[in-house]
C-alpha cells in the first residue's frame, strides 16, 4: 500500500481533523465570549464587576454536568458493546469533568469572596455539593488504577454510571435545601436575567460546550495514537 | 437420564443466601460486635473533640449519630464480602445460578440487618451521652429515618464493596468510594434527626428529608439492578 494512503488511512482513524476543527471553533467562541462578557454586556447594578464572573462560572458547571452525562452514558455503551472505544471516551469526559468542576469551585470561591466576604460558604448547598462530585469523581481514578485488565475497564465504566448518580442528587439539592445564600438564577419559570445578559451567557455556554468537545477530541487523538503505535511497535517485533 | 435442572426459585436462593450470611455472622459475632464497639468508642471520642464535658452537645445530636453510623457503615459493609472470598464461597455462588441481582438483595439485606442491630444500640446511647432535654419520645421518628437510611446505605454498600473486593488495597479503597456517595444520606438522617430532637419538631422538614432518602434508595435500587452483573462478571 502507497505510504500516502497509509497516512491518509491512519488519520482518519486516530480522527485528528476532528481535533482541530474544533479547536478552532472552540478558539474562536472563547475570544468572542471574552470580549463580549467583559466589554459589551451590562454591568449588573447591585454586585458590579464581579457578577461577569457568572457568565464563565455557571457555563462551566453546566459543561461539567454534560462531560458527566457523556461518561456515563460512554460506560453504558462500553457495558453493552465492550468497544476499548467507549471506555477512552468515558475516562476522558470524566478527567475533563473533574477539571471543569474544580473550576466552577474555584470561580464560585472567587465569586463567593467578593460578595459575601468569604471565600468559601457551607450554607450554599451548590459550592458544597460540587464539592463532593469532585470527590467521587476523583474517586474514579484510584479505583481505575488499583484494578487491571478487563476489570478496570468494567468497574470504570459501572463507577462512570454510579457516579452520575449523583449529579441530580447535587443539582436536586439546590432546590430542595432551600438555599438562601447563592442566586438562583434558572427557575421553572425560565431565566432570571434581561436578554442583553441572556445572550453573552449563551454565547459563553456555547463556547465552553465547544471547549469541552475540543479537549475531548484531543485527549482521544493522544489515546488512540497511543493504541496505534503500540499495535505498530508490536507488528515490527513479532515481523 | 432427564437433563432438565430443578433451579430453586429466587425467592428460596435469596432465603438460603441470607441465611448464610447470618449463620456465619452468628458463628464468628464478628462484624456486628466490632460495628457495636466501634460505634460507641467514636461517640465517645466525638464527646471529647467537640466540647469539654460540660457543653451540651444536644443541637449537634444529628450529626454525630450519623457521622459515627456512617463510619460504622464503612466498617460494616467493608466485612461483608471478606468471608466469602477468604473462603473462595464467592466463587463457588458465582459459578451457581444464582442470579446477581438476588446476590445483590441478599448482601443489601444482610447489612440492613447488621445496621439495625448497631442502631439498637446506637440510637439509645446518643440520647443518654448528649442530649440534655427531651429525647425519649423522638426515639421511635429516629429508629423510622434509620430504617428509611439503611436501605440507602446497605444499596450503595453492597455495589462499592463489590467494586472494592477486587482493587489492590481494597481497605483504604472502599471509603474512598463509599463515604462521598454516603454524603447525602449524612445530611438528610442528620437533618431528619435534627428536625425531632433539640429542635421545633418540624414534622414537614422530616418528611422532606425521609421522602429524598426514599428518593435516593430509589436511585440507587435501579443503578445497582443496572451494574450489578457488570461488577460479577467474571
Amino acid at each position: 500500500m502507497p505510504s500516502s494512503t497509509t497516512d491518509h488511512a491512519s488519520r482518519r482513524v486516530i480522527g485528528a481533523r476532528a481535533a482541530l476543527i474544533w479547536g478552532v471553533i472552540a478558539t474562536v467562541l472563547v475570544t468572542v465570549a471574552s470580549v463580549g462578557v467583559f466589554l459589551v454586556a451590562p454591568e449588573d447594578a447591585d454586585q458590579g464587576v464581579i457578577q461577569r464572573i457568572f457568565y464563565f462560572h455557571v457555563a462551566i458547571a453546566l459543561v461539567s454536568l454534560v462531560a458527566f452525562a457523556v461518561a456515563c452514558v460512554a460506560g453504558i455503551l462500553f457495558l453493552r458493546t465492550r468497544n476499548l472505544r467507549w471506555d477512552d471516551v468515558s475516562v476522558t469526559a470524566v478527567r475533563i469533568g473533574i477539571l471543569f468542576s474544580v473550576l466552577v469551585i474555584i470561580t464560585g470561591s472567587i465569586w463567593a469572596k467578593a460578595s459575601w466576604g468569604t471565600w468559601w460558604v457551607w450554607a450554599d448547598p451548590r459550592l458544597v455539593t460540587y464539592l463532593i462530585v469532585v470527590l467521587i469523581y476523583a474517586a474514579y481514578f484510584v479505583l481505575r488504577s488499583s484494578v487491571d485488565d478487563d476489570r478496570r475497564l468494567r468497574f470504570s465504566a459501572t463507577y462512570a454510571i454510579v457516579g452520575f448518580v449523583s449529579v441530580p442528587l447535587s443539582f436536586y439539592s439546590v432546590r430542595v435545601a432551600q438555599s438562601f445564600v447563592h442566586p438562583v438564577v434558572f427557575t421553572s419559570g425560565g431565566a432570571n436575567m434581561p436578554n442583553s445578559m441572556l445572550i453573552w451567557f449563551l454565547i459563553s455556554l456555547a463556547a465552553m460546550l465547544a471547549l469541552f468537545i475540543a479537549l475531548l477530541e484531543v485527549e482521544l487523538v493522544g489515546r488512540r495514537t497511543e493504541r496505534a503505535l503500540r499495535a505498530l511497535t508490536l507488528r515490527l517485533e513479532s515481523s | 437420564m432427564s437433563t432438565a435442572v430443578n433451579r430453586p426459585r429466587w425467592t428460596r436462593q435469596l432465603a438460603g443466601l441470607i441465611r448464610k450470611d447470618l449463620r456465619l455472622e452468628l458463628r464468628t459475632k464478628e462484624t456486628v460486635v466490632a460495628m457495636v464497639l466501634f460505634a460507641i468508642v467514636t461517640l465517645t471520642i466525638m464527646q471529647f473533640g467537640f466540647g469539654t464535658r460540660d457543653d451540651d452537645l444536644t443541637r449537634f445530636t444529628g450529626g454525630l449519630m450519623w457521622v459515627t453510623l456512617a463510619f460504622t457503615a464503612v466498617l460494616g459493609v467493608g466485612r461483608s464480602y471478606v468471608a466469602e472470598r477468604e473462603q473462595r464461597v464467592l466463587d463457588g455462588i458465582l459459578v451457581s445460578p444464582v442470579p446477581r441481582v438476588v446476590l445483590l438483595a441478599a448482601k443489601a439485606i444482610a447489612i440492613v440487618i447488621y445496621m439495625a442491630i448497631t442502631e439498637l444500640v446506637v440510637i439509645p446511647v446518643v440520647g443518654i451521652f448528649f442530649v440534655k432535654g427531651p429525647y425519649w419520645d423522638s426515639i421511635g421518628w429516629i429508629a423510622l429515618v434509620a430504617l428509611i437510611a439503611n436501605v440507602c446505605i446497605a444499596l450503595s454498600g453492597t455495589l462499592f464493596s463489590g467494586l472494592a473486593l477486587f482493587t489492590r488495597a481494597r481497605d483504604l479503597i472502599l471509603p474512598v468510594l463509599f463515604l462521598p456517595a454516603l454524603v447525602p444520606v449524612i445530611i438528610a438522617g442528620a437533618g431528619a434527626t435534627h428536625a425531632v430532637v433539640g429542635g421545633p419538631h418540624d414534622m414537614s422538614d422530616y418528611r422532606g428529608y425521609c421522602l429524598f432518602l426514599v428518593g435516593y434508595a430509589i436511585l440507587f435500587l435501579l443503578v445497582c439492578i443496572a451494574t450489578y452483573d457488570a461488577v460479577f462478571d467474571d
